[in-house]
């Protein structure tokens, strides 16, 4: 029994396994770049928040 | 319209720019994201060769579009900045290269994963599928060619540069399933008055395909936000932003 048809039982029946992936995938890599933002925005304001500190002094 | 742009290039007004622009964005893209899945998962019908298995196309179409749209935005931004030195399109060329490389990335798994059931492998060797392959690795080597370069400003030329050169890919791109003979199929949309999908699975995809170029704008702006920062952060300007201090 193949992964297709052990999932089959899924919305989508025997290309469940397909479009899941797919989808799935597809929610990753985009969450992955919201996730990338979100840290960039906190790393920066950080790491300038503690240059003007020093600056300041 | 030369004035709004030249008001634009201030780092300044760019970033008050973006920071206003971003809800614009990320609420129709939230709308129209919800709106397209549910029209494509649920309420369209299944196709009546391929079955259920069509509706990937409501991924991989939206993201194989912008995979070329995005490349176009960064070689004209980065060809706006080599010729008129205006530095805000070079950090607009420099956010969008991350973000046409996931959406590439998406493009080639959700068509790798629809060949598997529909053609009965993962992959071929075939023009479209090719040619995308090669706009991944340009997006790469945008990526890569930025972070070897110590000093933005020659960082900036040789990206622009390269985005320019590698733009010849996007015709190769779009016209591979006519030059050659290809198993990937042609396009849905040749004729707009007369497109060989039924407007009930049409739509949705329409309504995907600007739910994704939503998705870039908030991605690019948020990005481009915060480059700004980091360019500019020996401005007054930005040291008031961080710290909350009054110029």
């Amino acid at each position: 029994m193949t992964l297709a048809e052990t999932l089959s039982f899924l919305p989508y029946g025997q290309y469940a396994l397909y479009i899941w992936l797919s989808y799935g995938i597809t929610f990753i890599l985009i969450l992955g770049l919201f996730v990338r933002a979100s840290i960039n925005y906190k790393k920066i304001r950080s790491q300038l928040k503690s240059k003007y500190a020093r600056e300041n002094d | 319209m030369w004035k709004w742009i030249q008001k634009l290039a201030s780092p300044k007004v760019f970033y008050e720019t973006t920071n206003k622009l971003i809800p614009w964005f990320f609420w129709p893209f939230i709308v129209l994201i919800i709106i397209g899945l549910y029209w494509g998962l649920v309420l369209a019908p299944a196709d009546y060769q391929q079955g259920e298995s069509f509706r990937i196309i409501y991924i991989h179409v939206p993201s194989a579009w912008m995979s070329m749209l995005v490349y176009f935005i960064m070689a004209v931004a980065g060809g706006i900045g080599l010729i008129w030195q205006i530095k805000m399109a070079e950090v607009v060329a420099k956010v969008s290269a991350p973000i046409g490389a996931t959406f590439t990335l998406i493009a080639l798994v959700t068509g790798a994963v629809w060949g598997k059931p529909m053609w009965g492998t993962w992959w071929v060797w075939d023009a479209r599928l090719t040619s995308e392959l090669i706009l991944l690795f340009l997006y790469l080597a945008y990526i890569s060619l930025n972070n070897a370069f110590d000093n933005p400003k020659t960082a900036a030329k040789a990206i622009s540069i390269l985005a320019i050169v590698g733009l010849v890919n996007l015709p190769i791109i779009h016209y591979s399933v006519k030059w050659w003979n290809t198993l990937h199929q042609g396009s849905m949309f040749n004729d707009m008055s007369n497109p060989s999908m039924h407007p009930d699975m049409l739509w949705p995809l329409f309504i995907m395909v600007f739910a994704f170029q939503f998705l870039y704008g908030v991605l690019a702006l948020v990005s481009a936000r915060d480059e700004v920062l980091v360019r500019e952060q020996n401005s007054r300007w930005v040291r008031a932003v961080v710290t909350g201090e009054k110029l």
